[in-house]
């Protein structure tokens, strides 16, 4: 048994949370801890396959670049998250931490094969990647929304529900309070829009008492339906 | 309700199916990636997709699809990973690369998309999500019933798919032996309480008559148990016995196949049955019941016609992805490699698929119209094609039998015109009068 799963801090909330100390034994010689820090692009040195992987520890980015050179970001992964969108060197996709980030990495035909012999875990990853669609179906949803009033206070509702804490409670609700994990320029680069709007935004917000901003990471939210109402 | 009456005069000739104008017949070799590029670059609404998965569990003797057995993961794993090169060089090139625009519509055809697992779909969904900026708003699946799961249907209902389609055919083991689709009424009836309790919003059965074999009685047993099963939809299909065409046909005894009179019988009886049975015509060979958005779209005038039959899809745009699949732009149609690995080849090579095609010029578009219009049973107005007088002689025989009306330049239907609907299209038709290629009867 790996010292990694043992002290793994998503471990009941993981996709591989469905499997015993051997079948994780076997996982584990298969996949690889990582940490990066914030801006650096998730890669496996010396391997050209396809990538996924766990979320430990830190949020990051999934973006693909368009042919004119610019930047799509198409999802924010959270701890605990399974990134079942192949990204690396033969995918479109990359991954990139926004905060420093701890995730276990798998070339992705390893992970199915291995998936394929443990049907628990097969089964964990189909719902995984459920979920994946249905965010990822939301994630475009915000980014299609017409006002940049809409797109803030989608992020702060999203935010709210996916920076839940793991622990002992994995249904414990949104978070009526919390530490943004990247600053006002990184929220405008994803949702589209400048930083000047992002903070004007805020502080409407905060004016209108929607929200508090206690310091300049931490959001509370004290009004969560009239949120909902501004996220159209 | 009487039943339609019969005149063989006018379903001498056969005809296309129309699910194009011009049909695919007219597709000429010489087209490729700059013609998708160009097609592409021009849309400016939302389009639909059409991805086709060309493969099966099983080859069915009677399919005129272009399909091949599922055989070995690796050959599906390559052709689902050449799916996800062409969407990311459709998406990209779609709008001339703007801002990425959402669908209005995908839809799943084949072949059987569940021939590959719930897993592969779900990925491949999210592909299009990503690729496209789409929130998905309306999938529709086509299914095979044998080899259906119930992880397939919980997958399908996580989804919201809004609609699918069972390639049901007969339920008569002794005609499901002649076409080589041996899949018992149970099979069909755990297929539709799964998708039910998934909560699937609108079930279609293709049915089929004029098969080998088959009697009016053969076929009012699966109406009657089909209808009983309450699909939303029901396509009744006169089965196209052409084994120069497709080689898999040959293995179906034609000593066995109706006659002309019994098929016309056949269609006859199973339109009647179907509206006692309370369901609506769409279109000449569509029923739904009142409820189905396709029903109202073809009350409201808005049904229209494309490869995947009738459908309440308004986009003018389709893109068809995947090898074999054809795309439909206002001005040209254009059809990719049908063959798997030249497919493959072409998109991971950073080139879009398309190599056969024709362009449509504004007589088309006119001819498109008109023709649409008399397949989806409603009044059409010809005066808006040059010369569309030249088309009265044709219509006339049609008239007189009141199998259609016509005031003026207005072409309208009468409750007997869906076996006849084939045969009037085709006179508006400028491609087919010189050609012999062989078409499946009218009826």
């Amino acid at each position: 048994m790996s010292i990694a799963c043992d002290t793994c801090v998503v471990r009941n909330r993981a996709i591989c949370s469905v499997l015993d100390t051997d079948e994780l034994v076997a996982l584990n010689r298969i996949g690889r801890t990582r940490t990066i820090s914030a801006g650096q692009t998730l890669m496996w040195e010396g391997e050209d396959s396809a990538l996924v992987a766990n979320v430990l520890d830190g949020v990051l980015k999934l973006s693909t670049g368009t042919e004119d050179g610019r930047e799509q970001i198409v999802g924010i992964v959270y701890p605990a998250d399974f990134i079942g969108r192949p990204f690396g060197a033969r995918a479109q996709q990359t991954v990139t931490a926004l905060t420093e980030a701890r995730v276990c990495v798998f070339a992705r035909g390893d992970f199915d094969a291995f998936a394929r012999e443990h049907p628990a875990l097969e089964h964990k990853l189909l719902q995984r990647t459920l979920t994946e669609l249905d965010r990822a179906r939301h994630w475009m949803l915000l980014l299609g929304r017409k006002s940049a009033m809409e797109k803030m206070a989608s992020f702060l509702l999203e935010m709210s529900e996916r920076l839940v804490q793991n622990g002992c409670t994995p249904d414990a609700g949104p978070l009526d309070r919390f530490t943004l994990p990247f600053g006002r320029q990184q929220i405008a680069d994803i949702l589209g829009l400048t930083i000047e709007t992002v903070s004007r935004l805020l502080t409407k917000l905060k004016n209108d008492g929607v929200i508090d901003l206690p310091s300049r990471r931490e959001v509370a939210i004290l009004q969560r339906d009239i949120l909902h109402h501004r996220a159209g | 309700m009487g039943m339609w009456p019969y005149f063989p005069e006018l379903l001498a000739v056969p005809v296309p199916r129309y699910t194009s104008y011009p049909t695919a017949a007219e597709f000429q070799d010489g087209f490729g990636d700059a013609d998708g590029v160009a097609a592409l670059a021009k849309v400016q609404s939302p389009a639909s997709l059409y991805i086709h998965i060309p493969y099966c569990e099983k080859i069915c003797w009677y399919c005129g699809c272009n399909t091949g057995a599922a055989g070995r993961t690796s050959r599906l794993n390559a052709y689902l990973t050449a799916l996800d090169a062409e969407l990311e060089l459709v998406a990209a090139r779609l709008g001339a690369g703007g801002a990425p625009r959402d669908l209005s519509r995908i839809s799943f055809g084949g072949g059987s998309p569940n021939a590959i697992t719930p897993l592969a779909f779900v990925r491949l969904l999210d592909r299009i999500v990503t690729a496209f900026g789409s929130i998905l708003p309306h999938i529709s699946v086509e299914l095979d019933p044998r080899g259906f799961t119930s992880h397939w249907a919980g997958m399908l209902g996580s989804i919201g798919v809004a609609q699918v389609s069972f390639g049901v055919q007969t339920l008569a083991d002794h005609v499901q032996q002649r076409i080589g689709r041996v899949q018992p009424r149970a099979t069909i009836e755990q297929g539709v309480e799964m998708l039910r309790a998934a909560a699937i919003p609108s079930i279609n059965f293709d049915l089929m008559y004029g098969l080998p074999g088959q009697t009016t009685g053969d076929l009012i047993e699966t109406l009657d148990a089909a209808s009983q099963m309450r699909p939303e939809r029901i396509a009744l299909f006169g089965y196209a016995h052409v084994p120069d065409m497709f080689a898999r046909q040959r293995r179906i005894d034609a000593s066995d196949l109706p006659d002309a009179a019994l098929r016309f019988e056949m269609a006859a009886m199973g339109s009647a049955f179907l509206l006692a049975a309370g369901y609506i015509e769409v279109g000449f060979d569509h029923f739904a019941l009142p409820h189905d958005p396709l029903a109202k779209a073809a009350q409201s005038g808005q049904l229209r016609r494309n490869f995947q039959g009738f459908t309440d899809d308004s986009a003018d745009v389709l893109i068809g992805v995947g090898a074999s699949a054809i795309s439909v732009f206002p001005d040209i149609l254009l059809q990719n490699e049908k063959n798997a690995g030249r497919y493959r080849m072409r998109v991971t090579g950073g080139q879009l698929a398309s190599t056969r095609g024709v362009r449509r010029d504004a007589d088309d578009a006119i001819r498109a119209k008109i023709i649409e219009d008399i397949l989806c049973l409603r009044p059409t107005d010809l005066s808006r094609l040059d010369g569309w007088q030249a088309a009265v002689d044709g219509l006339t025989a049609f008239v007189e039998r009141a199998v259609a009306r016509l005031d003026g330049a207005m072409l309208s239907p009468t409750r007997d015109s869906a076996p006849y609907a084939r045969s009037m299209a085709v006179l508006f038709d400028r491609h087919r009068r010189a050609s012999a290629r062989q078409f499946s009867q009218a009826v």
